[in-house]
């Protein structure tokens, strides 16, 4: 699934937030958005599941614009996890059932082997877990309807570098697995190890699209874009 | 005798009046900030109370007074709950709808079941409670369910990103605005008699009725608020999340 926005143009409470953002996510490869905080990364993420609506320009999913889509059924073909996952209440099970609108075990199970957790988590409560592990669940749980693409934010900002590493060999495995993977990020060792294509984003504006050695030289030129 | 009741009047608005300026005292020594409050509210009563019972003879005689006085009732009780979700768009109008819908609609039922004469005298006191116990549950909801709306925005915005539609991921708000509105009339429901004897039964044997009638009377009144409270606590969740959805299936809390 390619994923694409147009000139979009976002404003949250009369502030801009993206101008004239135009970029493209292949399918079935991992691209990396990078940039300092408050560039709009999050909100790139937000608009391509139409939790945000642009004020200008287009977001489109295989070609087609995103409004004329069922926002709902966009949101399973497209998963994202949050920077800061949410744990609804409940164990994990009840975390994946929700996602899954039912509680198939073996499907749960598939899940959670996706996202490289124990089958023996579906019966843990999913608010006492770590972070790292509800990384995992967060993950799992937006697996658990066969996207097509997986959105992630931050997907390694709270965790150690060991943790960060596997989630790094995860989304290369999701990748390879033909999913269109988003991911942003402040950590240019992930970008270098993961990143198909890397975009650069300085307030609200890409500053820099391509391969990655190209970008994260720009990117590491500036200091304050770091 | 005549002598008597005024004392009695006398020892009533003394100890009362004493009790509010000791709440205050207490208030002010435990620096709790609620002395002016405390005043305020107490005035008002006093104001409020003095005035309905000059008008009130006036109001049981005539039809059209007695309407006219429910209005009143109705605008008020919305004006104190619409104070309480003001972020909301047209708080008043949601307010008054919350409120106005399932009591008047129980008072209806009431009277065409004959429950109560349909006189301005049986009608205005029934009236009262059951908007009253409206604007209570309106009040809660609507404070906490704009909480829900605040505080909860990232849970609602991750049943959203799992294809929840608006309505569903705004579900558990919903409910638990609900459960937090009908906890005062559960209780007291749940303890009728045993804590404390309602109004309306103490009103009803001071004024002389048996206590198997007053008995009869308040529970008449009280079950009625248990449905006026969960349906007036479930309309205002639902008007104010349906207000928070925006195309696309998405939520945008009111800001205020």
């Amino acid at each position: 699934m390619a994923l694409t926005l147009e000139h979009v143009d976002l404003d949250r409470s009369g502030r801009p937030v993206l101008r004239d953002v135009s970029l493209a996510a292949p399918a079935g490869a991992v691209t990396a958005l990078v940039g300092p905080s408050g560039a709009g990364k999050s909100s790139v993420l937000r608009c391509l599941v139409r939790l945000e609506e642009p004020h200008a320009g287009r977001v489109l999913v295989d070609g087609g614009d995103v409004r004329d889509l069922d926002p709902c059924a966009l949101r399973r073909r497209v998963g994202l996890v949050a920077q800061t996952p949410v744990m609804l209440p409940g164990d994990v099970r009840a975390n994946l059932a929700y996602a899954a609108g039912d509680v198939d075990e073996a499907r749960l199970r598939g899940a959670l082997g996706h996202a490289e957790l124990d089958p023996a988590f579906l019966d843990r409560p999913a608010g006492g877990l770590s972070g790292g592990e509800q990384a995992r669940v967060a993950i799992a749980r937006a697996l658990v309807r066969g996207p097509e693409a997986l959105l992630l934010d931050e997907p390694t900002a709270a965790l150690d570098p060991a943790r960060a590493a596997a989630i790094a060999e995860l989304v290369r495995r999701l990748a390879g697995e033909g999913l269109t993977m988003v991911v942003t990020t402040h950590d240019v060792a992930l970008v270098r190890r993961l990143a198909d294509r890397v975009v650069l984003l300085v307030d609200g504006a890409v500053v820099g699209e391509g391969a990655p050695d190209a970008v994260v030289a720009r990117w590491e030129d500036e200091p304050a874009w770091r | 005798m005549a002598l008597s009741v005024t004392q009695a009047a006398v020892s009533q608005v003394a100890v009362a009046v004493g009790l509010v300026l000791a709440a205050i005292a207490l208030s002010a020594a435990t620096r709790m900030g609620l002395g002016r409050e405390l005043a305020v509210v107490a005035l008002r009563a006093i104001v409020q109370l003095t005035v309905v019972g000059l008008v009130v003879t006036l109001v049981f005689e005539h039809v059209g007074l007695a309407a006219a006085f429910i209005v009143v009732m109705l605008g008020a009780a919305s004006l104190t709950s619409a104070r309480r979700i003001r972020g909301v768009r047209r708080p008043l109008a949601v307010a008054a709808v919350a409120i106005g819908a399932p009591a008047l609609a129980a008072l209806a039922i009431l009277l065409a079941a004959q429950a109560f004469p349909a006189t301005p005298r049986g009608i205005i006191p029934v009236a009262g409670i059951l908007i009253g116990g409206a604007m209570a549950a309106v009040s809660l909801a609507g404070r906490r369910v704009l909480e829900e709306l605040e505080d909860r925005l990232d849970e609602i915005e991750a049943r959203l990103a799992l294809g929840a539609s608006a309505r569903a991921a705004l579900y558990p708000a919903v409910k638990r605005a609900v459960g937090t509105a009908l906890v005062p009339v559960m209780d007291q429901t749940r303890n009728v008699g045993l804590v404390a004897l309602p109004g309306t039964f103490v009103g009803l044997i001071l004024g002389g009725a048996s206590p198997a009638e007053a008995a009869r009377v308040q529970l008449t009144v009280l079950l009625s608020l248990l449905a006026v409270e969960l349906a007036a606590a479930l309309l205002l969740a639902r008007l104010v999340t349906a207000a928070a959805v925006a195309p696309g299936e998405r939520v945008v809390p009111p800001v205020g």
